[in-house]
């Protein structure tokens, strides 16, 4: 079975370019009514099919933010967010989790896993909230375990895998779900120059050969000049936004 | 796999669940013993009182259970005792003639109840004749024989073989008195009635008081307990002038301690149940509270509210019935054995219990909706000890919880 089959990605075309996450004048104002915070001014920013982006910044410059409101988690005080053309700015919390669960793979900095549960599991139980077909299921979580370099690994449980290991995981369940991109906030954070180097690689080659959508934030100077494209943001607002 | 989550989640902590599995254990393995041992010891005192005197079924004068006079004696005796004998729910019936009265000894007197009782039919009837500590029973071969409780005894300060005088009103309302001679000695335990009650035989009584046979009590023993109030009914339907009664009629305070009995195992086990919620809640809240950032991480990825909330609430259903299964089973066998042998409380406080009518060996029991009963509330709050922790999870706001 070739890898194409394996990541199963729901992408046709690699040549005309397809939008896929859209924000219009976004902004976050936190505490309002005591001590405004502004983190994020008017950001208009447009997503494709098929980017490798990485979104860096100092700290408190709105990183988390946007990928928050990227991915549903946080609600804006100002404008809207669109995936695939549907406006997720305002749905109903419940249709929003379902949303998440349908379209978006997370990988988190930290807890990430559900301790209980071993690699295989974690990696099989979106597939479960999904209600995907059991066998599907299985053969899926297997051969993403396999892609993400833990074929051996399938038992083991969180505490077993190194934090790069378990990043690994995290992105095997986050293409579990067959989602339309995969937000990262920080993923490298927590892990050693070697494992964020060996995670960023395998990123690097699901993108490049399955056409995965990777939009990560990082303050590493390293896995930032891996990205394609560079959204430099400052005090909540898009400073510059590079593509190479 | 959402059952599996929440097992497995039960068991993150074992210390802790450990200790909440114990409490939970604990507290139903006594709530149970102690509700059994209640049952048993209502259950015996209520077959004692029936089987030594008052039967299920008793038929009086209508009023003289509440005026007590001589004259009010049970008519139609041999068309009852007729009735009574072809009926195929009645196992046995006796008749009795009594009369209060005083007893004297050459030292002192007492007041007294005198129960006139034919000793054949009695000894078949009831088990009265079971007290009986020394001397002999009624049918002894003696002239106008009567039987006194050991306190009687000690207070008149007489012995078996000497003789007493009774004095009580014949059926015209005149004082009259006999010599008896004691011929036996009964203990039960309770002051009330070895000091109180005096057995001699129906006839002589009867002799005493007036010229032909009177009766003023038939006391009927039933197949089936259920049956008396039916019967009572067709009893007192039948012939007038009387008034058929069943056990619970003619000794309310019998039923009330049933009643007592129920309640009372109904209140500790809700006292147990009160907390074991706190616990439930202490832990499951416990258990919420380190878990935010992971609970975060699964509404993040797109576990809808009510999966979280149906996963909490199994959690602690299933750590509740573990500890409820166990110790139901834990109780059960306890109970199982001491229905065997029976539970001695005779070295702590047997005296006292025997005092008031209770068995010194109580034998528990316990029937098997009574667990299912328990089962039911030890569920239910499971689920509302449950429910705050569920909620203060479902309030997270997976965006926040899942920063940094
Ligand atoms: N819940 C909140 N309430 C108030 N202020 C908040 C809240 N969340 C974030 N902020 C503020 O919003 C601003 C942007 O925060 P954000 O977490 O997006 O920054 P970041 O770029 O991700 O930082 P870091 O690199 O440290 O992760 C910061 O000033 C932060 O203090
Ligand atoms: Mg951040």
């Amino acid at each position: 079975m070739s890898e194409s089959d394996v990541i199963d990605y729901e992408i046709e075309n690699n040549e005309a370019k397809m939008g896929i996450i859209s924000t219009k004048n976004l902004s976050k104002i936190y505490n309002p009514d005591t001590i405004p915070v502004h983190a994020l001014r008017n950001v208009n920013l447009d997503f494709e099919v098929g980017e490798f982006t990485t979104v860096k910044g100092p700290s408190g410059s709105g990183k988390t933010t946007l990928l928050n409101m990227i991915g549903g988690l946080d609600k804006p005080t100002e404008g809207s967010v669109e995936i695939d053309g549907i406006q997720i700015t305002g749905m109903k919390e419940s249709k929003l989790i379902d949303f998440r669960l349908q379209n978006i793979g997370f990988v988190f900095q930290s807890y990430n896993l559900i301790p209980v549960f071993t690699a295989y599991e974690n990696v099989s139980f979106i597939m479960l909230l999904q209600k995907r077909p059991k066998k599907e299921m299985e053969m899926r979580a297997k051969e993403l375990l396999e892609a993400v370099g833990l074929k051996d690994k399938y038992h083991s449980r969180p505490k077993e895998l190194s934090g790069g290991e378990q990043q690994r995981v995290a992105v095997a369940r986050a293409l579990a779900s067959q989602p339309k991109f995969i937000l990262a906030d920080e993923p490298t954070a927590n892990l050693d120059t070697k494992s964020a180097m060996n995670l960023l690689d395998m990123m690097e080659k699901m993108n490049r050969e399955e056409n995965v959508t990777f939009i990560f934030s990082s303050h590493d100077q390293r896995v930032i000049d891996r990205a394609k494209r560079v959204i430099t943001m400052v005090d909540g607002a898009i400073e510059s936004d590079e593509t190479r | 796999m959402l059952l599996n989550i929440s097992w497995r989640n039960v068991w993150r902590h074992p210390a802790r669940s450990g200790v909440l599995l114990c409490a939970i254990i604990a507290g139903l393995w006594a709530g149970i013993v102690v509700s059994a041992w209640t049952n048993g010891l209502i259950d015996q005192r209520i077959k004692r009182v029936i089987e030594e005197e008052l039967t299920h079924l008793q038929i009086h004068h209508p009023d003289y259970l509440v005026e007590r006079e001589p004259t009010m004696v049970v008519d139609q005796t041999e068309a009852i005792g007729n009735l009574l004998s072809s009926d195929e729910r009645v196992t046995g019936y006796t008749f009795r003639t009594k009369s209060d009265g005083i007893i004297q000894s050459p030292l002192t007197s007492s007041g007294v109840q005198i129960i006139g009782v034919d000793p054949d039919r009695e000894r078949e009837v009831t088990t009265f004749h079971e007290n009986l500590i020394s001397g002999e029973y009624l049918d002894a071969d003696v002239r106008n024989p009567v039987i006194l409780g050991r306190a009687l005894l000690e207070k008149l300060n007489v012995e078996v073989g000497n003789r007493v005088v009774l004095s009580f009103q014949d059926i015209d309302n005149n004082f009259t008195s006999g010599s008896f001679n004691i011929v036996g000695m009964y203990y039960t335990g309770q002051p009330a009635l070895d000091e109180f009650k005096i057995y001699v035989r129906a006839a002589d009584l009867s002799g005493l008081m007036s010229p032909e046979q009177i009766y003023h009590e038939i006391a009927v023993m039933l197949e089936d307990v259920a049956e008396s109030p039916g019967l009572a009914a067709e009893l007192n339907q039948q012939f007038s002038h009387i008034k058929a009664e069943t056990w619970t009629e003619l000794s309310p305070e019998l039923r009330y301690m049933t009643d007592a009995g129920s309640s009372s195992s109904f209140y500790v086990m809700v006292v147990i149940m009160f907390a074991l919620a706190f616990g439930i809640l202490n832990t499951m809240l416990m258990s919420i509270f380190e878990r935010m950032r992971e609970l975060g991480m699964l509404m993040a990825i797109g576990m809808g509210r009510s999966k979280v909330f149906i996963m909490i609430m199994t959690e602690s259903v299933m750590l509740t019935i573990t500890g409820a299964v166990l110790g139901m089973l834990l109780a059960y066998g306890t109970v199982e054995i001491f229905s065997e042998t029976g539970f001695d409380l005779t070295s702590v406080g047997g005296d006292s219990m025997r005092e008031f009518g209770f068995d010194a060996i109580v034998y528990p029991k316990i029937a098997g909706e009574e667990y299912i009963m328990i089962a039911i509330l030890v569920i239910a709050t499971a689920l509302l000890a449950a429910i705050y922790p569920a909620i203060k999870a479902l309030r997270l706001n997976p965006g926040e919880v899942v920063r940094e």
